[in-house]
């Protein structure tokens, strides 16, 4: 058992985020090679000034237009999306850990505000899963693939919370939580997970012709 | 009359069960967690004679309460009189380059690793 706990919380960490770091750089390769092949004008009017704009512009809550026409599903959706990050990176077991295998360390939050956020994070999921279920337009282009992403980001948030109040199967309850927070770091250059590198793409894109092309805003 | 009598009975029956419990909780023994500055977990348990007699470590102190001159690890001696806090600051320093959570978490977990035994994972020591 203790072999089993130190491979997955030792080796596997870094084989999930080599594949992660392998997998977004063929993946943008091909969308490059795609675009060269396809569409390649778009180089003669992106811009930096008009990606950085846009990029901006719609990270500012509720500056984009479309954002203010569902205020609470964006206000929610936009925390979550924040807390995704900033919980795994700034929790102190987290951080506790790398400084011990690596000497890496940086400021961390205390557990019982990350316990908190948790909370949030797990009643935002809740919150995605139902609206799936109640909003016809919603309902309408849901899939079973949807429910299968949330509950890959809802696992490792879930298991976490749990073993962090020691509930019951703790042991178990640890290793659940690892195996699925790798998982998710494996998946997202393979799966709908990787629009957290193709949102920006997007962004310059429609940005640069927006603002190059049409001089428009494209928020 | 008889309302008052039980309801002084149960109270009484509710204050010892609690005393008990806080009794019990404080004998369990524990590494002490007062140098940090807000602690984050309950206290490591760790019962010194008896973990040490089970883990055959009685007999060399010197593997927890090591004893160092600049760098160099000074062998055959202990430092059984020092706390790990008197040269294990709570942040890394130039003069030492192992922050005190992580001396105690490197001592315990490696030889646990090693030895197949010992608890391994954050709520295994910080018991709730
Ligand atoms: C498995 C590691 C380990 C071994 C082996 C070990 N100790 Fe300890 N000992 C500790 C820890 C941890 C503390 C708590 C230190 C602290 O709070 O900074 C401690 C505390 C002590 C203290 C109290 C220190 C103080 O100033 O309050 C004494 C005395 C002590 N040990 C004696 C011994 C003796 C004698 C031996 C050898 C027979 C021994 N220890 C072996 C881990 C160990
Ligand atoms: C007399 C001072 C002193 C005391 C007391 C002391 N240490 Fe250390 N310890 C050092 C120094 C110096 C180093 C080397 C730091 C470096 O390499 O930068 C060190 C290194 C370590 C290391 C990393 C190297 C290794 O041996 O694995 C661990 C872990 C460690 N100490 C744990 C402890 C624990 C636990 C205690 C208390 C039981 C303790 N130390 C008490 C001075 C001390
Ligand atoms: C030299 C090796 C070694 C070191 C260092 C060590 N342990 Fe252990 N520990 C063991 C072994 C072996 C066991 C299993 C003993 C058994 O139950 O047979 C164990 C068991 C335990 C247990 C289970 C309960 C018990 O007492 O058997 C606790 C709790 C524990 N260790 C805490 C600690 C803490 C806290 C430290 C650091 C201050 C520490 N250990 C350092 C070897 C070590
Ligand atoms: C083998 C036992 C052991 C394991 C496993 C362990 N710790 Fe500790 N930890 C200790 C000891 C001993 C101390 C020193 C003082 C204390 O808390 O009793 C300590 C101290 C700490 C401290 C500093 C004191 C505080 O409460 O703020 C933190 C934070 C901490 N541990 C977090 C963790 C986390 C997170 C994990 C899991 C990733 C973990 N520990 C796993 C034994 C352990
Ligand atoms: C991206 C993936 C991951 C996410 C989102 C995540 C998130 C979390 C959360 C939310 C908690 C509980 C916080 C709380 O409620 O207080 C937690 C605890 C923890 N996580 Fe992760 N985690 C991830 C990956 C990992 C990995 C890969 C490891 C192992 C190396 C790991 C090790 C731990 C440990 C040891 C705890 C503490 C458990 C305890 O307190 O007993 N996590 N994590």
């Amino acid at each position: 058992m203790h072999s089993f706990i130190n491979f997955i919380m030792g080796p596997m960490v870094w084989i999930s985020f080599l594949i992660f770091f392998i997998g977004v750089i063929f993946r943008l390769i091909g969308l490059f090679k795609q675009i060269n092949a396809k569409e390649n004008f778009v180089y003669t009017y992106l811009s930096f000034k008009y990606s950085f704009r846009s990029i901006f512009a719609w990270l500012i809550p509720f500056l984009p237009v479309s954002t203010r026409k569902s205020p609470v599903f964006y206000s929610i959706s936009y925390v979550f999306h924040l807390l995704l990050f900033l919980i795994p990176i700034f929790l102190l077991s987290h951080v506790a850990l790398l400084e011990e295998s690596m000497h890496w360390s940086w400021v961390t939050l205390s557990d019982s505000t990350a316990d908190s956020l948790t909370l949030i994070v797990i009643f935002s999921l809740i919150f995605f899963f139902i609206r799936r279920f109640v909003v016809p337009e919603v309902k309408f282009l849901t899939r079973l693939s949807d429910f299968l992403f949330i509950l890959i980001v809802a696992l490792p948030f879930v298991t976490g919370f749990l073993a962090y109040h020691q509930f019951f199967a703790y042991r178990w309850m640890v290793i659940v939580h690892v195996l699925s927070g790798e998982l998710m770091i494996i998946l997202i250059p393979f799966t709908r997970f990787f629009h957290m590198f193709l949102a920006p793409l997007t962004r310059a894109y429609t940005g640069s012709e927006f603002g190059n092309v049409r001089h428009a805003k494209d928020w | 009359m008889m309302k008052l009598k039980r309801f002084i009975f149960i109270t009484i029956v509710i204050l010892m069960i609690t005393a008990f419990y806080s009794y019990s909780q404080e004998e369990f023994p524990m590494v002490d967690n007062l140098i940090f500055d807000h602690p984050q977990r309950p206290a490591a348990v760790f019962d010194h004679d008896d973990h040490n007699e089970k883990a055959g470590v009685e007999e060399d102190c010197s593997i927890c309460h090591h004893v160092y001159e600049g760098k160099e690890l000074i062998k055959d001696e202990s430092s059984e009189d020092s706390l790990c806090s008197e040269c294990h600051s709570l942040k890394t320093t130039p003069e030492n380059g192992i922050s005190l959570r992580m001396a105690f978490h490197n001592r315990c977990k490696s030889c646990h690793f090693k030895s197949n035994n010992g608890p391994v994972l954050c709520g295994e020591c910080h018991i709730k």
